[in-house]
C-alpha cells in the first residue's frame, strides 16, 4: 500500500474517532440546554402566574387530566392546596394543569398560556378566559386541540362541584376555534358520562344567510 | 422572592460562549462528520427536487368538471373534499418547514383523482392556496341535494403514520327563553320559519356522519398501524355547517413524518373513503339523505 494512502487512511480514522468523541459531548451539551429551557419556563411561570393561595386552602388530592399517550387524557392524582371557593379552586387547578405536568410529554396546554380569569354563573356555566398563548402556541390539529379542551373540561368536572358547562374565551373574546380546528363558539358539557360536547345556544332569530335547502 | 425567581433566568455567560466555540472547533476537526453532512445534504437536495417536480405537474382540471360516470357510483352523489386551512393559515407546521395546508391540498388532489376513477363526482372546497371561510366551504356541499363532505387534515402531534376520523360532536341545544314582556304588552315569540341555523346544520346528520366515520376508520385502521378502529366525536368547526354526512380525516403528523410518507397515504386514504361511502350507501339504501 502506498505511504500516502496509509497516511490518508490514518488521518481519516483519527477524524472518525475525534468525531465520535465530539458527538457525545455535543449530545450532552444539547441535553443541558434542554434542561435550562425547562428551568427558564418554570421561572417565567413563577413570575407571571404566582401560586394562588386563599384563606380556605386545604391540602387535598386533586385529579388533573394530562395527556396519556397520543390521543387521550388520563387523571393524575396530585396533592395540592385547594380552596373552598369554587372559583379560586378552579383557578388553582387550571394553573396546575398548565404549569405542572409530570413530564413534557404529558403537557396538554402551552407552557406560556395563562388563565386570565375564571367565573361561574348562577346556572352553573363556567367561563375560563385564557391568554392569547393558548391559541398561538397550541400545536394545530384536531387531535391536539381536542386533547387540550378535554384536559380542561375533565379537570374541572372532576374537582369542582356544581359546574354544568364550560365556555372558553381567549383574551376576553369568543373565538371561532382554538387553533384552527376545534370549535370554541359553543359550550362544553361538564359532569356528563361521555366526553364533553359543545352545546350550541339556539338564538331566537335565525342568522342569515341560511344554508340551501 | 421576586429576586430569587428572576435569578433563575439563564444569563449568557463566558462558559456558554466557550461551549459554542468548543463545539465549532470539534466540527472543524472532524472531516468525517463533514462527509456525513455532505451526504445528508445531497440526499435532502435530491428528495425535495423530486417532490417539487411532482408539485410543478400541471394542475388537475377545474373542480366543477363532472367525473366520467361509472356503474359503481350513484349518479346524484357529490363528494366534497375539503383540504383544510390555506392562504395565511398554514395549519400544522413541521420542523422541516412542511405546512399542513400544502400537504392536504396535494392529498386532496390525489384522492379526488382516485375517487373520480371510481365514478364519483368530486368537488374541492379549494384547489389553490386560498382560504375560504368554514361556512363557504360548507356551502359548497350544502348546494347539492346529495353530498358527502370530507375534510382532510394533518396534525402536529400523534403517533406518526396513524389516522383518526372524526364526526361532529354536538351537545343538546340550550333554548334561549323569549324576552319577558313588559306589563300590559303581549309577549313576542320568535317566528318559526323552517330555516336551518348555520350552527345547527349538522345536527340532523350526526348519526349518519358517525356511521360513515366508523366505516372509513375501520378501513383506515387496516392500512395505518397505530390507528384506532373506531371514529372519534370532536367539535370540529369545519363540519358544523354541513347539511349532510360530514367527516374529518386527520393524518399524523407533520412533525413525525416526511412529506413523501404523508403523500404516500393518498392511495389507502382514497380507498378507505371510497369504501366507506359505498358501504354507507348500501346500508342506508334510501337513495337520498
Amino acid at each position: 500500500m502506498p505511504r500516502n494512502l496509509k497516511i490518508i487512511l490514518g488521518v481519516l480514522a483519527l477524524a472518525v474517532v475525534v468525531g465520535l468523541i465530539s458527538f457525545r459531548s455535543l449530545h450532552r451539551r444539547m441535553q443541558r440546554l434542554a434542561e435550562s429551557r425547562a428551568a427558564e419556563e418554570q421561572a417565567r411561570h413563577a413570575v407571571l402566574a404566582p401560586p394562588i393561595s386563599t384563606p380556605t386552602d386545604v391540602v387535598a388530592k386533586a385529579k388533573i387530566f394530562w395527556a396519556a399517550g397520543a390521543d387521550r387524557v388520563a387523571a393524575v392524582e396530585v396533592e395540592m392546596p385547594l380552596s373552598a371557593d369554587p372559583v379560586e379552586r378552579a383557578r388553582q387547578l387550571l394553573q396546575a394543569l398548565i404549569s405542572n405536568p409530570p413530564t413534557a410529554g404529558q403537557r396538554t396546554l402551552p407552557a406560556d398560556a395563562t388563565l386570565s380569569g375564571f367565573y361561574i354563573l348562577p346556572d352553573g356555566t363556567a367561563i375560563a378566559n385564557f391568554s392569547d398563548a393558548i391559541s398561538s402556541e397550541m400545536p394545530s390539529g384536531i387531535l391536539s386541540e381536542e386533547t387540550a379542551v378535554n384536559s380542561i373540561a375533565r379537570t374541572l368536572e372532576s374537582n369542582v362541584a356544581g359546574l354544568r358547562r364550560l365556555k372558553i374565551l381567549i383574551h376576553g373574546q369568543e373565538v371561532e376555534t382554538l387553533a384552527g380546528n376545534v370549535d370554541l363558539t359553543g359550550f362544553f358539557d361538564l359532569n356528563s358520562v361521555a366526553a364533553p360536547a359543545p352545546v350550541r345556544t339556539v338564538s331566537p332569530a335565525p342568522p342569515a344567510p341560511s344554508p340551501a335547502h | 422572592m421576586l429576586r430569587r425567581n428572576l435569578s433563575a433566568f439563564p444569563v449568557p455567560s463566558r462558559r456558554g460562549i466557550s461551549d459554542i466555540l468548543c463545539a465549532v472547533r470539534n466540527f472543524v476537526l472532524c472531516p468525517a462528520l463533514f462527509l456525513v453532512a455532505a451526504a445528508c445534504c445531497l440526499i435532502s437536495v435530491v428528495r425535495p427536487s423530486r417532490s417539487l417536480a411532482q408539485q410543478s405537474e400541471p394542475q388537475p382540471a377545474p373542480q366543477q368538471e363532472p367525473a366520467p360516470p361509472a356503474p359503481t357510483a350513484p349518479s346524484g352523489l357529490v363528494i366534497v373534499l375539503d383540504p383544510a386551512h390555506g392562504g395565511t393559515d398554514t395549519g400544522a407546521r413541521g420542523e422541516n418547514g412542511v405546512a399542513e395546508k400544502d400537504i392536504v391540498l396535494q392529498i386532496a388532489r390525489a384522492v379526488r383523482e382516485q375517487l373520480a376513477k371510481q365514478g364519483y363526482r368530486v368537488l374541492m372546497t379549494r384547489n389553490d392556496d386560498s382560504n375560504p371561510s368554514y361556512d363557504e366551504r360548507a356551502a359548497i356541499a350544502d348546494a347539492y341535494h346529495d353530498a358527502i363532505f370530507v375534510s382532510l387534515h394533518v396534525s402536529s402531534t400523534g403517533t406518526s403514520g396513524s389516522v383518526h376520523t372524526y364526526f361532529d360532536q354536538i351537545g343538546a341545544p340550550v333554548p334561549v327563553p323569549p324576552p319577558a314582556a313588559a306589563p300590559g304588552t303581549k309577549a313576542i315569540t320568535p317566528p318559526t320559519n323552517g330555516l336551518t341555523a348555520w350552527e345547527d346544520a349538522q345536527r340532523p346528520y350526526i348519526d349518519v356522519s358517525h356511521r360513515l366515520a366508523d366505516l372509513i376508520q375501520a378501513d383506515l385502521a387496516q392500512s395505518f398501524s397505530g390507528s384506532p378502529t373506531a371514529s372519534v366525536a370532536a367539535p370540529v368547526r369545519a363540519l358544523r355547517a354541513v347539511t349532510g354526512p360530514a367527516v374529518a380525516v386527520e393524518l399524523s403528523s407533520v412533525s413525525g413524518s416526511t412529506p413523501d410518507s404523508l403523500n404516500a397515504a393518498e392511495g389507502p386514504l382514497s380507498a378507505a373513503i371510497g369504501h366507506g361511502i359505498a358501504e354507507l350507501r348500501q346500508a342506508v339504501s334510501t337513495g337520498g339523505r
